[in-house]
């Protein structure tokens, strides 16, 4: 009842907006498989698979696998060769891709409008009817090997798998997305396969389209070449479904004197995708900020952990993350600092983290929920950013929550509101804390617990 | 119940489980527990949020649109475009760069980069302007190239009167506080250091080829501020150049997803009835005669290299010390009748890194992975260049190697170079040509690209070409225009730049030599090159041939 007071209380003075976007059609065919589109009626467009796959429904023994079919879909199909598929895509001027999350698959492809059947037929294609060849399997152990060492020079991604690695011990979550070295060498075809019988399903599956895309042709397309994806029997060995992921307080920290810079993350146990306190806690994210050296002087920053990592030069570069999941979530910080600017530097962030839970006054919220709204405004220019926010959001909230609405649910957003929400979150709350580099001085586990709340504030 | 959590928490979730008619040890139940703060009041994100007013989606297709342009009487061109969605893009484009340095101590652009959206007549300071745009859900950027600059800001569609006035004010009246100025030198510094301490080279490496290619003139002049200048430029500099630079003649005010009535209304408030700073303040430039480089650009080809180390990669990642080359030969302008073909010309040769992220769709058939990349597995990466002028052009391939495979990367480029005049297979000519469609018209999706693109054309031309135009031209390029053009390029003196260990490194003149020879260098010519010390070697730093 509340909500709705509240939100009438918002919004009486507007009889009816305008919104100058196209709206967001949703179809469910007869398969479970869901197509979204928005039709802007440009002259390229962005078509792609979202999969409710990822690392996250893997075990120990298979863990690596959703990857592993990702390199592989673009290794030829039944009907086409390589070559042929690589040609067939470059010749028409399009561009075909694919990523691995620890909780989605997704295969896109962007082109011209007139191109959109075709690109549709050639996702479908590497989707449904991926050769798993033998030599080809053989041959991208290495190329995944490879990029494992193209991962670890990224000290960003090192931390945050350590991070994950800590907050969700002996859960799936804690595993990476690439998998151990021994599973990329071991996992063998019927791996693969079994993989995809189990999570390859078309009700795990969204058909986004957005650009020069008409939603009827798309449903038509998608009857065309997905209705031979038929619901399987989930009960396959070696696959685990989504079990509850729990989070663990703890810390791991990879002491290396040798590098020049310490590169640390520390959160807390965030919310699931659907959580409405995902909404204050993107503003309370908004308002830590991020800020690095090249912006020069932080006291033109809104955030004040800005200001103060500028002028007490405790760190090169901080930003702060909201890592959302089905069930569960990571917010925190991640920073780079110099090795004597450690302590100093996680005493900010905590202290900036307090501040949020008790005495952050109105003004800075207001002005963060300006930030975030133009920030995931701005955001969608183009066809492959709102291709991509339809298939997550569809996977993640069962909908396309609409720009006004998400607009209408920040503007929602009291001082008070951050202030419950985080203390639910952040007050007394064990962290998690991942640090790889010259660490010495970053203060022990007790020492960081405590600083999660204030006698005096 | 809060105190029956709390037991159960402090015995373990597990040993009680199953077995709530237990009691719980009641030492909290005299105790009121404290009240839990109110969660957050909406429903969750999968469901909707009720109470929203009703909205009226709009929808699609208003067609080709025209830019509309309007010349203001003090010369200021503007020109718009209407556009989908409930945000503008709107900003300056200034004819002014590192190419009009000359009678000025180089680095003025680099500063003024830097002090783009710093304090103005109306804002006290840039974080004045940041919440005056964030209110309206607006972001600013300032980006500079050889020859132009942009201001811009995108916003809400309903704070256009808010951009522009802000627009009007950083760019005719901007403040350079002593204290912006200092920062300023700071953050010049520091860039300049960082720039020595990546492993990433491009930025140093096309410094590097236009000073070869025009040297000691316009385009040839460094985008970077040397260092020597970082203590030289002052506020009365930086005014004087834009007193001489920024004048409303010289500069376009575009928006897209504005309507134009109210642009050249907003356009009329702030750049026309309110004077330049420094028109108001005549102490504030250096002298009141013109300042002004109005020369044209002058290919003259060369050899600029820098010996020395090249930071690697950080971490395990194994790979190594890299050296990089650079070698370039005349192109033509953006107004050329050969522009398009050129353009098709540089998709063909196409190229980038040996271990790149993508599908297929990037290039993957371009004449510099499969002549290049693909067969010389020591090649780290190889990618085409085409810069366009307004006076001329520069067409370039930039390549990296171990110092080891040095010369190989010279012998390998040169022959692509000459090969580009050669025969050309259909295949290819129709795929660079669809490759360079889609790619002009996938940019042209981002509002931001729009606003660009109708900037610069109305600043070159005054008008804007829809992409219809580029489109219909590139479907147009035969094998033969991409030949002409080749052989033209071919006919000019190449410029080479090199940055790395460069042991074994050939001459600029048996570069030469092999451009006009088929590709093939002078297998003699290269004993003159000693094998210098390490300690030698450290100091021919940055040696001009």
């Amino acid at each position: 009842m509340q909500i709705l007071k509240r939100c009438r209380a918002t919004h009486a003075s507007v009889a009816e907006k305008s919104v100058n976007v196209p709206s967001t059609q949703v179809t469910t065919i007869d398969n479970g498989l869901r197509v979204a589109t928005e039709d802007s009626g440009a002259p390229t467009a962005t078509v792609g698979i979202w999969i409710d796959a990822g690392s996250r429904y893997e075990t120990d023994a298979n863990n690596g696998v959703a990857h592993f079919l990702e390199h592989m879909a673009f290794k030829g199909t039944a009907k086409r060769s390589q070559t042929d598929l690589e040609l067939e895509v470059e010749n028409i001027g399009a561009h075909l891709n694919a990523y691995t999350s620890r909780e989605q698959t997704v295969f896109y492809a962007k082109c011209l409008k007139q191109d959109v059947p075709k690109a549709v037929e050639i996702l479908a294609d590497i989707i449904q009817n991926s050769k798993l060849g033998q030599s080809e399997i053989e041959r991208e152990r290495g190329v995944i090997l490879r990029e494992m060492q193209e991962v670890e020079t990224n000290l960003q991604e090192v931390v945050f798998d350590h991070l994950h690695a800590s907050a969700f011990q002996a859960t799936p979550l804690g595993n990476t997305i690439l998998g151990p070295t021994e599973n990329i060498k071991s996992l063998q075809r019927q791996d693969l396969q079994n993989y995809v019988n189990a999570f390859y399903q078309p009700s795990r599956m969204v058909l986004s389209g957005a650009g020069g895309v008409d939603h009827e042709t798309l449903v038509k397309l998608a009857k065309e070449h997905f209705s031979n994806v038929k619901p399987v029997n989930t009960e396959c060995p070696n696959v685990a479904s989504a079990t509850a992921c729990r989070y663990t307080g703890s810390d791991v920290r990879v002491r290396d004197d040798s590098m020049p810079l310490a590169h640390v993350a520390i959160a807390v146990e965030g919310c699931g995708w659907e959580n409405a306190d995902n909404i204050p806690l993107m503003v309370a994210n908004t308002l830590i900020g991020a800020w690095d050296r090249s912006q020069g002087s932080g006291s033109n920053n809104a955030s004040r952990l800005a200001s103060v990592a500028a002028d007490q030069n405790c760190a090169h570069s901080f930003q702060s993350f909201n890592t959302c999941y089905k069930d569960t979530g990571l917010w925190g910080v991640y920073f780079v600092a110099d090795r004597m600017k450690l302590e100093d530097m996680i005493f900010y962030v905590q202290n900036e983290w307090v501040r949020l839970c008790k005495t952050v006054p109105a003004a800075e919220v207001e002005r963060a929920k300006n930030l975030l709204k133009s920030n995931m405004f701005l955001q969608l220019d183009g066809t492959t950013p709102v291709c991509e926010d339809i298939g997550r959001q569809i996977l993640c909230y069962g909908r396309r929550v609409p720009l006004h609405e998400l607009e209408a649910r920040i503007d929602d957003v009291t001082v008070d509101d951050i202030h419950n929400v985080c203390t639910k979150y952040i007050w007394d709350r064990c962290p998690v804390i991942a640090a790889v580099g010259p660490t010495e001085q970053l203060p022990d586990y007790t020492w960081l617990r405590q600083n999660m709340y204030w006698i005096r504030f | 119940m809060a105190g029956r959590v709390f037991g159960l928490r402090s015995f373990g979730l597990k040993a009680i489980k199953g077995n709530h008619h237990i009691q719980s040890n009641n030492f909290s139940s005299e105790v009121k527990p404290p009240p839990q703060p109110p969660s957050f009041q909406q429903p969750p994100l999968s469901a909707p949020l009720p109470g929203l007013p009703k909205v009226q989606y709009s929808s699609v297709k208003d067609n080709d649109r025209n830019t509309q342009v309007t010349t203001l009487p003090n010369g200021l061109k503007v020109a718009s475009e209407n556009r989908f969605g409930s945000f503008c893009t709107v900003g300056v484009i200034i004819d002014s760069g590192s190419r009009y340095e000359k009678p000025y101590p180089s680095g003025v652009s680099h500063f003024l980069e830097k002090l783009a959206f710093n304090s103005t007549a109306d804002y006290k300071n840039k974080d004045a302007i940041s919440q005056t745009l964030e209110k309206i859900g607006g972001i600013c950027d300032c980006l500079s190239s050889r020859d132009t600059f942009i201001y811009a800001a995108s916003a809400a569609t309903s704070g256009l009167d808010t951009v522009v006035k802000i627009l009007g004010d950083v760019v005719l009246r901007p403040k350079f506080s002593e204290e912006e100025m200092n920062m300023a030198r700071q953050t010049i510094q520091f860039e300049l250091e960082n720039y020595q301490m990546r492993p990433e080279q491009e930025t140093l490496l096309m410094d590097m080829i236009h000073a070869a290619a025009y040297k000691d003139n316009t385009l040839g002049l460094p985008k970077l501020c040397p260092p020597a200048s970082i203590g030289v430029i002052n506020n009365n500099t930086l005014f004087t150049y834009l007193k001489n630079y920024y004048q409303p003649s010289n500069m376009v005010l575009a928006g897209v997803g504005v309507e134009h009535d109210k642009l050249v209304e907003a356009a009329t408030k702030y750049f026309v009835d309110k004077e330049p700073i420094w028109c108001q303040d005549k102490n504030l430039v250096l002298t009141d005669k013109p300042v002004i480089d109005t020369s044209k650009a002058v290919y003259t080809g060369g050899f600029v290299k820098e010996e020395c180390n090249i930071p690697t990669f950080a971490g395990t990642s194994g790979l190594p010390e890299l050296s990089h080359v650079v070698i370039g030969l005349e192109g033509v302008s953006h107004q050329d009748t050969d522009f398009i073909p050129i353009c098709v010309l540089n998709i063909l040769m196409g190229g980038g890194g040996s271990f790149s992220a993508g599908g297929p769709g990037k290039g993957m058939y371009t004449r510099l992975y499969t002549n290049v990349l693909n067969r010389h597995h020591w090649m780290f990466s190889a990618t085409a260049y085409n810069h366009a002028y307004s006076d001329t052009g520069l067409f370039c391939i930039h390549a990296s190697a171990p110092p080891s495979n040095v010369k190989n990367v010279v012998d390998v480029i040169v022959k692509e170079l000459v090969t580009m005049a050669g025969p050309i297979s259909s295949d290819e000519l129709s795929r660079a040509k669809k490759q360079l469609q889609s790619m002009l018209l996938m940019n042209l999706e981002a509002r931001p690209a729009v606003f660009e693109d109708v900037g610069r054309q109305v600043l070159a031309t005054g008008h804007r070409k829809r992409p219809s135009a580029y489109i219909e031209g590139i479907e147009n390029v035969t094998a033969d225009d991409i030949r002409r053009v080749a052989s033209r390029l071919l006919t000019t003196q190449p410029a080479v730049a090199a940055r790395g260990d460069l042991i074994n490194f050939p001459t600029y003149e048996d570069i030469h030599y092999g451009i006009q020879n088929n590709g093939v260098l002078p297998r003699k010519g290269h004993t003159i090159v000693t094998i210098a010390t390490q300690k030698e070697r450290k100091t021919l730093k940055k040696k001009t041939h």
